[in-house]
């Protein structure tokens, strides 16, 4: 049955190439979705319960289980931090039946409800544990042969429900699999789970000159051209800030960040618009000019 | 360690009144591993490491914990609450402790409170984020110093603005703001019900 998509906030600004690519590489896969979840609100990402709480975030994030349910469709999600926010309290209602109903008494207030049925997936998840990446080697025209390929976990998409069928907590590997499915090269990644700094750009920005530098320079030490993510903030942190950082840290990185789907879209041949390149900022061109890919 | 001029400066109601905030149950059941410590990306930053944040609620050393910049360094990587041993929540009583951080007078008012207030500000009254807004917002309320660092990241800002990335016009608000007032309103007080 067709997933409800749930594109949250970055889609609309930091993470927007996340969104494009995203929505053309699961048309051609033939994955079908029933079109966004109506009127979607923001699911608060790792801020918002620091100001009202967390049942209080997760209440406001059901909101749009409530309105996803009402249209009778699973959700999937292409953000890390979007996946926890909406999976977590979810995965809640089912071990924890009292959570469920404080919850709906919070929905009630307006005149919605939720029963803690639907299922909850990252777009990762079902890349690689439903439509499989049999499929995904099937529909690649353009293998990526000899591109390095750092996979940059991140925090959130695997830490969310720690379900060992998804992927591993500590050692991800998931996205691993699609990356060479698309006939490109996983390098061996030590920092692939480890943290950026997530939101603290502006609050503690020596948090993420210093973490983010990290994981840059575990990136490079890897042998990796690219790194890739399907986190938002990940992407953020990587890409918008690496020539600070390399200032910082007097080193050139010249690494470019792609979405997961980008890199799929390449290896699948799509239109160079629903590659949505033109939003990187480190350029990823002269690193995938050999798979076809032009400005 | 000193007691200050002869009074204690522990607290002995301070463990208890953290106990009835928000995932505050959790502190008491830290049997100081220090997993959480080894686990830590911002453990360097940080006045009192997770470990020992816990153990200052633990003896009540109100002063410290009051003073110690740890929840506000923690990025909610959700690292450590899949290592400890205790099964503990440590994400999540972090997220309660800055709300109580927030709420509490006397507790310093971090750029980490604002940001996440500024934030919440923003979501609430348009059921969506508006980055460009959020960041200018955030600047103006911390102050004339916070403006001199935002005019260091111009070179960041600028590559996003040129990259559409940080778009100067929001995009559409939320039909729905108006319930999401409402679920504001009456989750806020379920989680006081419930401590
Ligand atoms: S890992 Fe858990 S039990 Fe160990 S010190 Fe940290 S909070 Fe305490
Ligand atoms: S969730 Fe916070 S306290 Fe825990 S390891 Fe991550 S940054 Fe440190």
């Amino acid at each position: 049955m067709a997933y409800i998509y749930y594109p949250g906030c970055a889609s609309e600004a930091t993470g927007k190439s996340n969104h494009i690519s995203f929505e053309a590489v699961a048309h051609a896969l033939g994955l079908e979705l029933a079109g966004e979840i109506p009127d979607w609100n923001c699911c608060g990402a790792t801020l918002v319960a620091n100001a009202i709480g967390d049942f209080a975030q997760m209440a406001l994030a059901c909101r749009n289980l409530a309105l996803a349910e009402k249209k009778g469709h699973d959700i999937i999600v292409a953000c890390s931090s979007c996946y926890l926010n909406l999976a977590w309290p979810n995965e809640l209602m089912r071990i924890n039946p009292e959570f469920g109903k404080k919850l709906n008494e919070a929905l009630g207030a307006a005149n919605l409800s939720y029963s803690g049925k639907l299922k909850i997936k990252h777009v990762v998840d079902v890349l690689a544990n439903e439509i499989g990446v049999e499929r995904i080697k099937e529909r690649t025209i353009k293998p990526l042969n000899g591109l390095k390929v750092a996979c940059y976990s991140g925090c959130q998409t695997v830490r969310a429900l720690r379900r060992p069928d998804f992927d591993d907590v500590e050692y991800p590997q998931v996205m691993g699999r699609i990356v060479e499915a698309v006939g490109a090269e996983a390098v061996d990644f030590p920092l692939a789970a480890r943290c950026c700094g997530g939101s603290q750009q502006f609050a503690n920005p020596e948090l993420i000159y210093d973490l983010t530098g990290k994981v840059l320079d575990s990136a490079a030490a890897a042998g990796a051209d690219v790194i890739v993510t399907t986190c938002p903030m990940c992407a953020m942190n990587t890409d918008v800030f690496q020539e600070k950082i390399g200032k910082l840290n007097k080193k050139k990185y010249k690494m470019p960040v792609l979405f997961l789907t980008q890199l799929m879209g390449v290896a699948f041949d799509l239109k160079p618009k629903d590659l949505a390149f033109g939003y990187n900022i480190v350029s990823p061109y002269g690193k995938l000019k050999k798979y076809g890919v032009k400005k | 360690m000193t007691a200050d001029k002869g009074t204690s400066r522990y607290d002995p109601t301070f463990a208890r009144e953290l106990s009835k905030m928000e995932n505050g149950e959790y502190v008491s059941q830290c049997m100081q591993c220090g997993l959480c410590v080894v686990t830590c990306p911002a453990r360097h930053l940080m006045d009192l490491q997770p470990r020992k944040y816990f153990k200052a609620i633990q003896a009540g050393d109100k002063d410290k914990v009051l003073k110690a910049n740890t929840p506000w360094l923690c990025t909610s990587c959700n690292l450590c609450t899949v290592r400890c041993p205790r099964g503990i929540p440590i994400i999540d009583f972090m997220h309660g402790m800055k709300k109580y951080l927030a709420d509490t007078k006397g507790a310093k008012v971090t750029p980490g409170a604002l940001f996440s207030k500024t934030f919440f500000d923003n979501m609430i009254s348009r059921g969506r984020l508006w980055e460009a807004f959020l960041t200018g917002m955030f600047y103006l309320k911390a102050g004339p110093k916070a403006m001199r660092d935002a005019m260091k990241m111009t070179d960041v800002a600028i590559p996003m603005v040129m990259k559409r990335r940080l778009p100067p016009l929001p995009g559409k608000a939320v039909k729905g703001k108006k319930d999401l007032k409402k679920i504001y309103k009456k989750a806020s007080a379920l989680a006081k019900e419930g401590h």
